[in-house]
């Protein structure tokens, strides 16, 4: 087994020295008795003892082998792993006990109990996916060579008529394309679409490089919208729920102990149940963390922020919230006061389904938690009017001082690698700097991974600021991750050039023109800065050497950026010479072994990557660990020498302070509060804000007014006569997004996705469980098969999320619905984000 | 609106996922764990285990004293730290290397009986290792059996000729046919193939003369990982897969011959039950409901 062993600095095996031989010699044979003997007490027999094969052991059992720690990446919560490899076969994968995301995301509980030689206490955990990583490694339907379209007909379902060529030919020829673009003055013209976890870095070198401002990425399919809420009203985008320490759970529309997103939120969240905290879930569906609540509101969909509103005009019109804090730590809680006056429950029962005295209950037990966990996740987040919602979520917590206090929402210290900072040469500079393709400026909280829906919209319409002819799209396949899977095709034949980087041949991938190969997480390296509360950083290292001979990505990023001769604005041929070194590095994963090694180095743990191989775990852990109220710290001496004040006088209060001036790229430190410097919160106003006054006067992507004030209203598409259910979907446990449908091992717990729907619809549609049905929208058709349960409102019918494959793999094809196809390709218009939840159906039996 | 709450409704048939079922019926299972039924069984259980040990365990321990029994392995399950994720049922797949529709152990997702929202109750599965195995008996080759040295109960593939009998013998649906299937990375001979299942120390892949085709498989608590004294160590990795990778530390695992064992200790806080305790089958897994 591996354990870390400091006095050699490198992991080591504890032997069992005679295992093998051994094994059964404990076993003492075995009795067996008479099958009619009633007492079954009298042994009749004595037979062999179990035989035992000593030579596969010494092969294959634990000792054996190597143990390598790295990080998954089934999803994007990148857990620590431990990978077993014999012979250079990955055989087994198991938690690794080192990495703080597999335990908790408070450090004092990390802590307690750790040590260098096993690392946390209880041991972490890894969730069945994670468990599964071995199926997506030797899925037989990977792809293994180049390919290259050889049928000019892209419509989906069309044979690609593909050809297998070299990795010479096609880099050459897919440079060529690119160069051709580049020596027009065209470089913006080509796209990049890429997953957000994976060797982004890079990639965005590449772009800048290069010379296009079209380098967008996953986020804005996921949780931009929670970011934008909780950004506008508290300055940072991604708080977590400090869960162990809570008295008080109320979660809107996230599923965490199922989505599992983290694998240490199942511990964290039932130990604070076991030590007496309640956990109150809001969802339309009975997730599988409501099944482990104390209380289930079933709301209808997209109407959390009425709730929330509501449960603040109890809190308010009670005065129940913590003055102090609001007093000092807040701005606008006289307009919000003023707005909530008559949002009462009665108000919000109309509109949530959920009764009056559920919600005057509800905003009472929550204001008299001494720490209350108050979050919101994609659920609300996937609609039209997901952001106004979260804010009103968010505004929630802030009235019962539900932040950065223990057991409340804590900002993480996101401390890890530091990208190196790349200038574009005069050419790329040129192009960089035109408008993006997407026209993410129009969403006022848009986020930096675009908005992929505007984005397919714009090509598939022929609008947007110019005409893209290339995309690179790398493991990604927006033809079943994005709403409106016909929108993407069409926009998809537009371009000249689709090169598609995927490791199975996705639906998005049958429509490019060349295709390369792909690498599992078990076959190439990457940083995990992890989303704990403190600083923790950990390695993804390749395990195995890529099974096809294939590049990893950032080989493929480097072979192209070599080929184009990209030069940084000093004329440093970039792809070539390695950016910690300083000196040219002719083997591509060498190169990037040094520009890994430099983001380590110059990040927080300051060292190089092979001295992070040789950790615990290959994990970095800042020993400082979870900090509170951070937002009351004084900003240090050595901080003021260099900050920048934004605004005449550096003393008046609400002066906003950075690390730099705001036009060099100065990030916020701080905040004039009380006349000193501290760090605040990182609004506009260094506080809390119930009023954003700098959203008042901006317009959203539709042109229409945003309201400063959390405004609740109606999500844009609501249930007709014509269409009258909501149609919502979500993620469990078993499967990641719409890419691991053909992992046969994750098939075995979960095949397909039936459609839930409420016993009183299925009654009137005189379906029951198992018939299939048509789910029918305006924009699609598709089957699905009826499970009927109690577990979904009476006006909601939805599903698990990813299934409805037409391609990937031969298990994948064919099994289950896809909801994409019955989806308009819109996003909300605040920040961007997909709306995969807006959407209404319509049921018939087949 | 709508409110978890209890009182009740049971209804069908198990949605375990098992090809073979798990054996325990909705109606099993609900007796006998679901709050409003489990309370009642549990106040059994307290009275019953008023004691230091169970009586079941007591009685049990003896022939350890005699100086055979060493060990008596088991598990606490605690279902309110279960999340019905089921990465025990995928890492016990990945350490056993289980063929398509072989279990060794499922995860029920049940709703609770009284639960006006069919709110499931989710608990793993594994073999219970029964201090009485109806399986036992069942096999005319004497194939399974329960070892003395540690009360696990096996199967002797050598032994093994595909009765099938032990299967329906299994009250709990803990026991299934493998039917030769194979996954793809399997079938389709990529370097995963070369990796023979570890079960019992034996090794065997999934072709040629070892094959389990036909046989019967069930959990073994990955007797494999125990060293030459019968022990596991947690720390070092030698666990039950299902326990060492459980995403809510649900899985208590352990020898209840050891009065100083996390297990012994959770079933002195008398909450403890078993299944289908009427058929005195006498389990070595219980729920902490």
């Amino acid at each position: 087994m591996y354990i870390f062993d400091h006095t050699v600095g490198r992991r080591k095996f504890i032997k069992d020295v005679g295992v093998a031989a051994a094994a059964t010699a404990a076993g003492l044979g075995a009795t067996v008795y008479a099958k009619d003997d009633e007492s079954k007490k009298t042994p009749v027999e004595t037979i062999p003892e179990l035989a035992v094969d000593a030579e596969g052991k010494k092969h294959w059992g634990r000792e054996a082998g190597e143990w390598i720690p790295s990080c998954c990446n089934m999803c994007g919560g990148q857990s620590g792993i431990l990978v077993h490899v014999v012979d250079g076969v990955a055989e087994k994968i198991e938690p690794n006990h080192w990495n703080p995301n597999n335990y908790s995301n408070i450090s004092s509980d990390f802590f307690d109990g750790y040590t260098e030689a096993y690392g946390c206490k209880e041991g972490g955990s890894i969730c069945p996916k994670g468990n599964a990583g071995i199926m997506q490694l030797y899925d037989p339907d990977r792809i293994k060579k180049p390919l290259k379209r050889t049928n000019s007909d892209r419509s989906p379902g069309a044979d690609p008529k593909w050809e297998e060529i070299s990795w010479d030919k096609a880099l050459d020829e897919i440079a060529a394309n690119m160069k051709l673009l580049r020596d027009a003055g065209e470089a913006q013209k080509l796209l990049w679409m890429s997953e957000d976890h994976s060797f982004t870095h890079v990639q965005g070198d590449f772009c800048t490089l290069y010379g296009t401002p079209n380098y967008v990425m996953h986020s804005n399919l996921c949780d931009v919208a929670r970011k934008a809420s909780f950004k506008t009203v508290m300055g940072d985008d991604r708080p977590l729920a400090d869960f162990l320490q809570t008295n008080y759970i109320l979660l809107f529309g996230w599923n965490p102990t199922s989505a599992i997103k983290w694998v240490h939120l199942p511990r964290i969240i039932t130990r604070a149940v076991e030590k007496g905290a309640k956990l109150v879930v809001v969802d339309p569906y009975l997730s599988d963390t409501a099944a482990k609540a104390g209380e289930w509101l079933s709301i209808r969909p997209a109407t959390d922020g009425a709730l929330a509103i509501a449960m603040g005009h109890v809190i308010v019109r009670d005065k129940l919230y913590d003055k102090a804090f609001v007093e000092n730590w807040t701005v606008g809680f006289k307009e919000y006061a003023e707005y909530v006056k008559d949002k009462t429950p009665a108000w919000a029962e109309k509109i949530t389904s959920i009764p009056a005295d559920t919600i005057e209950r509800l905003a009472k037990e929550v204001a008299a938690a001494k720490a209350a966990c108050i979050d919101v996740w994609s659920g609300p987040g996937q609609h039209s009017n997901g952001v106004q919602g979260g804010r009103a979520i968010a505004m929630l917590a802030a009235l019962v001082n539900g932040y950065e206090r223990p057991g409340t929402m804590v900002i993480p210290d996101k401390k890890g690698n530091k990208h190196g900072h790349c200038d574009p040469d005069e050419t790329a500079a040129k192009t960089g700097k035109l408008p993006v393709f997407d026209e993410r400026a129009k969403y006022p909280l848009g986020h930096s991974s675009g908005v992929y829906t505007q984005m397919f919209e714009n090509l598939a319409e022929g609008k947007g600021p110019y005409t893209p002819k290339m995309m690179m799209c790398v493991f990604q396949n927006p033809m079943m991750s994005v709403p409106g899977s016909a929108t993407v095709a069409k926009a998809m034949s537009k371009l000249e050039t689709l090169v598609v980087i995927d490791t199975m041949m996705s639906e998005t991938a049958k429509l490019a023109d060349y295709v390369l190969p792909g690498t599992t997480y078990l076959e190439r390296y990457d940083l995990n800065t992890h989303w704990v509360t403190w600083g923790c950083m950990a390695l993804r290292q390749p395990v195995v050497k890529p099974l096809f001979g294939q590049l990893a990505e950032y080989e493929v990023v480097a072979a192209l950026g070599r080929r184009l001769e990209l030069k940084d604005h000093e004329g440093r041929k970039f792809f070539e010479v390695g950016p910690l070194s300083g000196t040219p590095i002719d083997e591509l994963k060498a190169w990037y072994e040094d520009y890994l090694s430099n983001e380590v180095k110059h990040g927080a743990p300051g060292m190089t990557l092979d001295e992070l191989k040789k950790l615990p775990g290959a994990v970095w852990v800042d020993k400082k660990g979870t900090k509170y109220e951070k937002y009351k710290a004084e900003l240090a001496e050595d901080k003021l020498k260099t900050a920048w004040f934004d605004g005449e006088d550096p003393k008046a209060e609400g002066t906003g302070i950075y690390d730099k001036p705001k036009d060099k790229g100065g990030k916020r430190i701080g905040t004039v509060i009380g006349g000193k410097p501290v760090r605040g919160f990182f609004t506009k106003s260094g506080k809390i804000e119930f009023f954003a006054k700098s959203l008042a006067d901006k317009k959203d992507a539709q042109g229409r007014p945003v309201a400063a004030l959390p405004e609740y209203t109606p999500r844009d598409w609501m249930p007709s006569a014509e269409y009258p259910f909501y149609l919502i979907n979500w993620k469990e446990a078993s499967h990641t997004h719409t890419r691991t449908q053909n992992n046969a091992w994750l098939l075995e717990i979960k095949p397909d996705n039936p459609l839930i729907m409420n016993p009183e619809a299925a009654k009137r549609l005189m379906v029951s469980t198992g018939d299939e049905v048509w789910v029918e929208s305006p924009h699609g058709k598709v089957k699905g098969k009826v499970k009927v349960s109690k577990r979904i409102h009476p006006e909601v019918v939805g599903l698990q999320h990813g299934f409805g494959h037409t391609a990937m793999g031969k298990t994948a094809a064919g099994r289950g619905t896809s909801d994409a196809v019955l989806r308009p390709t819109k996003s909300d218009p605040l920040s961007g984000q997909a709306l995969h939840k807006e959407t209404c159906v319509r049921i018939s039996k087949v | 609106m709508n409110k978890t709450d209890a009182t009740d409704t049971p209804a069908a048939a198990c949605s375990c996922g098992a090809a073979a079922g798990c054996g325990i019926s909705r109606r099993d299972m609900m007796g006998q764990l679901v709050k409003a039924g489990a309370g009642a069984l549990a106040l059994v259980a307290v009275a019953g285990y008023a004691e230091d040990a169970p009586p079941s365990v007591a009685a049990k321990a003896q022939p350890a004293s005699k100086g055979k029994q060493k060990y008596r392995y088991g598990m606490v399950v605690d279902t309110r730290r279960c999340v019905g994720c089921r990465a025990c049922v995928v890492a016990c797949k990945a350490e056993n290397k289980t063929p398509p529709g072989v279990f060794n152990n499922v995860l029920l997702d049940d709703p609770e009986q009284g639960s006006k929202v069919d709110k499931p109750l989710f608990m793993t599965r594994p073999c219970f290792h029964c201090e009485n195995p109806p399986c036992v008996p069942a096999c005319p080759a004497k194939a399974t059996y329960k070892r003395e040295s540690d009360g696990l109960v096996v199967v002797d593939y050598d032994r093994c000729i595909g009765v099938l009998d032990c299967i329906p013998a299994c009250p709990y649906g803990a026991r299934t046919e493998d039917q030769g299937l194979n996954f793809p990375a399997v079938a389709e001979k990529t370097p995963y193939a070369q990796v023979p299942s570890p079960e019992y120390n034996q090794f065997r892949l999934r072709e040629g003369a070892k094959a389990t085709k036909g046989k019967v498989r069930k959990c073994t608590f990955c007797l494999h990982l125990q060293d030459a004294d019968g022990r596991y160590d947690k720390a070092a990795g030698r666990w039950p897969a299902c326990a060492k990778t459980c995403t809510g530390h649900a899985i208590h695992f352990g020898d209840f011959n050891d009065p100083a064992s996390e297990v012994s200790a959770l079933l002195k806080t008398g909450k403890a039950i078993r299944l289908k305790e009427q058929l005195k089958t006498e389990p070595n897994v219980y729920y902490l409901v």
